[in-house]
């Protein structure tokens, strides 16, 4: 198996939307600023690999996963998909061999369903789109496969049905049998069982890591959910403003993080019997700042219990702490965190 | 740990209260047969997933019931005395004053062009009778307590954070000096880092202030840190309750066991999922007998029959005829 | 198994539809306005059968100016012809100016509203100048500059697809000072729809900018689409009546406002003939009346929130 190669690559990648300043700034000669959504991001995803993407709100993580399924445009950095370079493909035609390779699973099924399309059509589109099929037999083949691996069981009851029929389950299993018709190798889950109930949560997640296993699909799972991430992935990456903080094995992640803010999201994570030990770190103060306003030095400073002079004004380069276990901060390797 | 044999009335007590909501004509129960009591400085969580009731229940005991909704039978009681929940007029001199909700949305619930100190001092004049300064006062006190710089309360709600924001609705829902709490979905909508200093801001406001919190949630670890009982809702009923540290060390309900079980937890050091099959049920497709039945791996002929009642075992309470059948053989209960 | 399944039925769809018939048939004002307009369309497809042929100052049988009576249910006007007849065959060209300008303002409204929508950018800026240029267009104008012209360089006895040229130009002027309302609707509605994650996925999983918009967009532009079209509809029949009033109709093709603007002429208001202006006045009003009541019905239907603010 090839699986020493990435399957995707993402080398300082970044998404800059400038701000349009007001006359007053034009005037005076103010520069324009931007905001740094996504701020120079490193992550290379393997074969099958299952790699979770942990972050809070305005920590950028869904505008990686739009850049990857190519919703958006990066402004610097590269995208490599298999070797090749995908940083500027644009255009229908162009990205279609992409499109077959990489697809996407969202936070919101309801919102991602066309209400006036029934289950077939939606799983129909992309071999449509595609055109992966030469006539409706194998169409109609291709789509009661895909329904059947995403678990709605016998796929023909669910063909003419529409979204506002299905339960909040069924429907998240139509939206991944959409993307699973085209057979793709790497598929960006954004959130998606955040919004489910708990009892069909594991459902969704159990659904995920079989398609792993049996057609060895790449997942990039994005999450604000640390336990979800450990239970799912492979490896686990933090973005704390548009920035990768720290990165290893999903173990190492959960049971010995060492940069402060992986820290401080481990001890905010409620847990059931988990109330020792917890108080290695006196809690966050604040919120997340504005990605339009990133402080100078090391991003989590202001907010960090630990931090140093030094922090305040030099940015930390990615340490290696562990095997194949990356932090970026200056006390990383000085102050191991244990469990 | 709360002595439940304690002589002195329970705050609230909500006994066998039913709801049902009329849709087109068409009558169906939300809640059925949901009974507890809470004590003063009590925090109890109502786990629950959608359609389960939860919120239901809170709202009628918050006098905010949907005008749809209907109290077909039971009653809940203020410090013994019976409330008027079912009657719009009269329940208002008790609303907000003795139990108040904190809501989800706390962009939808603030009036977007209001001063945040304005609509805090609202209530406080309305139902304290308040003078404007006094109001004005109190609004910055409240401010202060759920750690706002009182000067703050020049904002816009649009102008702070979502954390911020929730501190605003507590900041309203103590504007009245209730003595009970209600946090429907609190945190739901927050970052974990914020949802932490809320449930923290919470559970200081409890002692300080001796309040009493249902916290209303689907997340049972939510519930696990904050709270000291717990109450799982399942199809409208209430299908266990107990210590935390008791359900969570021994689920009795299979439904209890089944989600706890189907929560990542890591401390477990267990990476197994166990999805319980199939989808909650909703309002209007209720199975017969006990509600989880279809869905239950323990499920027995009588289970899709009978509904089973809400029995005394250990400190809490269980419905499920498992254990009302191995009562007194306790060893088979967990097999 | 695939073969059945190729041809699947649409139980969901039909489902849909007769629901919505329900919804929609339930308001007391879309059964009033669709009573008036099925009684109103049935005038307008057999007027020959109900009335005889158009009267003519040649043909006509009445006195001048009788009141109604047994022979003439309207009266008469002052050459003599029967206002009922004159009523009736008018309503076959209101109507049909009026449906024919409300599909040609919602093909332009629909196609200018939605490409300006979900483009954006430069080209939303421009075609929203274009649809801010022709919203505050006078059609009376419009159509008293364009009309001789047209008339001139077409010759009076020509037709057009059917129509004498005086009355394909109030079509086509109805049409283009109307789409601009529509467009206008459309497009905010496209701006709201393409931020829906379904847009998203329709460009992942590979479809074309045209296909997201025939099949994503469109589709649910239809209920804004049809409850504006009925207003649309009730408009352009005011503005047809106006313009033909000004004198701009054909008098060989009598619509309701060429025959107000006759019954003015023939000053039927100081002569006391209140049949003759009364009779396509109260037309016009039922018939844009129940237009409305439709839509107003429409919106309801599809967007039952929208009664909660006034």
């Amino acid at each position: 198996m090839p699986d020493t190669a990435d399957i995707l690559r993402l080398e300082s990648l970044q998404v800059h939307f400038p701000i349009q300043g007001g006359l007053f700034d034009r005037v005076l000669g103010r520069p324009a600023g931007a905001v740094r959504a996504v701020d120079g991001i490193n992550l290379n995803i393997g074969r099958g690999e299952i790699v979770a993407l942990v972050g809070e709100s305005g920590s950028g993580k869904t505008t990686v996963g739009r850049l990857i399924t190519k919703l958006a445009q990066p402004t610097g950095g590269k995208m490599l998909f298999e070797g090749r370079d995908m940083t500027s493909v644009q255009g229908l035609s162009a990205l279609r061999p992409y499109r077959h390779r990489v697809q996407m699973i969202f936070q919101d099924a309801y919102q991602a369903l066309n209400p006036r399309h029934t289950v077939f059509d939606i799983v129909a589109e992309p071999l449509r789109s595609l055109r992966l099929v030469d006539n409706a037999t194998q169409l109609a083949d291709r789509v009661s496969e895909a329904l059947a691996s995403a678990g709605l069981n016998p796929p023909g009851d669910f063909f003419a049905r529409f979204p506002h029929e299905l339960s909040g389950g069924q429907r998240q299993r139509v939206v991944i049998a959409g993307a699973l018709a085209v057979k793709p190798q790497l598929i960006v889950a954004d959130e998606p069982v955040s919004m489910l109930d708990v009892s069909i949560r594991a459902q969704i997640l159990q659904v995920l890591v079989e398609l792993r296993k049996k057609h060895n699909m790449a997942l990039l799972f994005i999450t604000h959910d640390l336990p979800v991430a450990w239970l799912i992935a492979d490896r686990i990456a933090v973005l704390y403003l548009g920035k990768l903080v720290e990165i290893g094995s999903a173990d190492e992640i959960t049971f010995n993080p060492r940069h402060p803010y992986t820290v401080a999201l481990r001890n905010a994570t409620p847990q059931i019997g988990a109330n020792a030990g917890r108080a290695e770190l006196p809690a966050l103060q604040g919120e997340v700042p504005s990605a339009a306003r990133v402080p100078k030095g090391c991003r989590f400073h202001p907010r960090c219990p630990v931090a140093l002079d030094r922090c305040r004004q030099e940015e930390p380069p990615a340490i290696e702490v562990g095997p194949k276990h990356l932090a970026a901060c200056w006390l990383a390797d000085e102050r191991p965190c244990s469990t | 740990m709360t002595n439940p044999s304690q002589d002195k009335t329970p705050l609230l007590e909500v006994d066998e209260l039913a709801v049902d909501y009329g849709l087109k004509g068409v009558s169906s129960r939300a809640i059925d047969c949901v009974s507890f009591a809470l004590r003063a400085g009590e925090a109890v969580g109502l786990v629950g997933e959608s359609g389960s009731g939860k919120t239901t229940t809170a709202m009628a005991i918050a006098g905010l019931l949907s005008p749809n909704a209907r109290v077909s039978s039971g009653e809940v009681r203020y410090r013994g005395n019976r409330l008027p929940i079912d009657d719009d007029a009269a329940m208002r001199p008790h609303r907000w004053s003795e139990t108040s909700v904190v809501f989800q949305g706390a962009m939808n619930a603030l009036n977007p062009v209001h001063r945040i100190l304005k609509q805090i001092a609202e209530p406080c004049m309305l139902k304290l009778r308040m003078s404007r300064s006094e109001a004005t006062a109190r609004a910055r006190e409240l401010l202060e307590l759920v750690g706002i710089p009182a000067d703050r309360g020049a904002a816009y709600p649009h102008e702070l954070s979502g954390g911020m924001r929730q501190r605003v609705m507590i900041a309203m829902a103590l504007a009245c000096r209730p003595s009970i709490v209600i946090g429907d979905e609190p945190t739901t909508a927050l970052d974990v880092i914020t949802q932490a200093q809320i449930l923290k801001l919470l559970g200081e406001l409890r002692s300080q202030l001796n309040l009493a919190l249902i916290l209303i949630t689907h997340d049972l670890s939510v519930v696990a840190e904050a709270c000291d009982r717990v109450m799982i809702m399942y199809s409208g009923r209430i299908v266990e309750d107990g210590t935390v540290a008791e359900i969570f060390a021994q689920p009795k309900h299979p439904y209890t066991r089944l989600l706890i079980e189907s929560i990542p937890n890591p401390a477990s050091g267990k990476k197994m999922i166990r999805p319980i099959p199939g989808d909650p049920p909703n309002l209007v497709n209720r199975p017969s007998g006990c509600a989880f039945h279809p869905r239950c791996p323990s499920a027995m002929a009588v289970c899709a029959t009978e509904v089973p009642s809400l029995d005394k075992f250990g400190q809490g309470h269980v419905a499920c005829h498992l254990h009302r059948f191995s009562q007194k053989d306790r060893v088979a209960a967990h097999a | 198994m695939s073969e059945s399944i190729a041809k699947y039925p649409h139980p969901g769809r039909t489902r849909a539809i007769k629901n919505f018939l329900r919804q929609f048939l339930g308001y007391g004002g879309a059964q009033l306005g669709l009573i008036c307009l099925v009684f109103f369309l049935v005038m307008a497809a057999l007027p020959n059968i109900l009335v005889g042929p158009l009267q003519t100052a040649i043909n006509a049988t009445g006195d001048f100016l009788a009141p109604p009576s047994g022979d003439h249910l309207l009266g008469t006007d002052e050459v003599g012809r029967d206002v009922l007849n004159l009523v009736v065959h008018g309503a076959r060209i209101s109507l049909t100016i009026a449906l024919l300008a409300t599909l040609i303002s919602l093909i332009v409204g629909t196609t200018v509203g939605m490409t300006a929508g979900y483009y954006g950018g430069r080209l939303d800026v421009w075609l929203m100048r274009l649809t801010d240029f022709f919203f505050v267009m006078p059609s009376f104008v419009l159509a008293l500059v364009i009309t001789p012209v047209v008339v001139e360089v077409i010759g009076r006895g020509q037709e057009i697809l059917g129509f004498r040229p005086s009355l394909f130009v109030i079509l086509v002027v109805i049409g283009m000072t109307s789409w601009a309302f529509v467009a206008r609707i459309v497009r905010s509605q496209t701006l709201s729809l393409k931020e829906r994650t379904f847009i998203d996925r329709a460009r992942v999983v590979g479809s074309s900018n045209l296909s997201i918009m025939a099949r994503h967009i469109l589709p649910n532009l239809v209920p804004q689409i049809a409850a504006n079209g009925a207003l649309v509809v009730a408009g352009a029949i005011y503005v047809e009546t106006s313009l033909s009033f000004l004198g701009l109709g054909d008098p060989l093709q009598p619509s309701w406002g060429t025959l107000l603007s006759l019954a003015q002429r023939a000053g039927a208001a100081s002569a006391g003939a209140w049949w003759y202006l009364g009779a396509p006045g109260v037309c016009v009003l039922t018939v844009s009346l129940s237009f409305v009541l439709i839509g107003n019905a429409l919106d309801d239907t599809f967007n039952p929130r929208r009664r909660v603010i006034p």
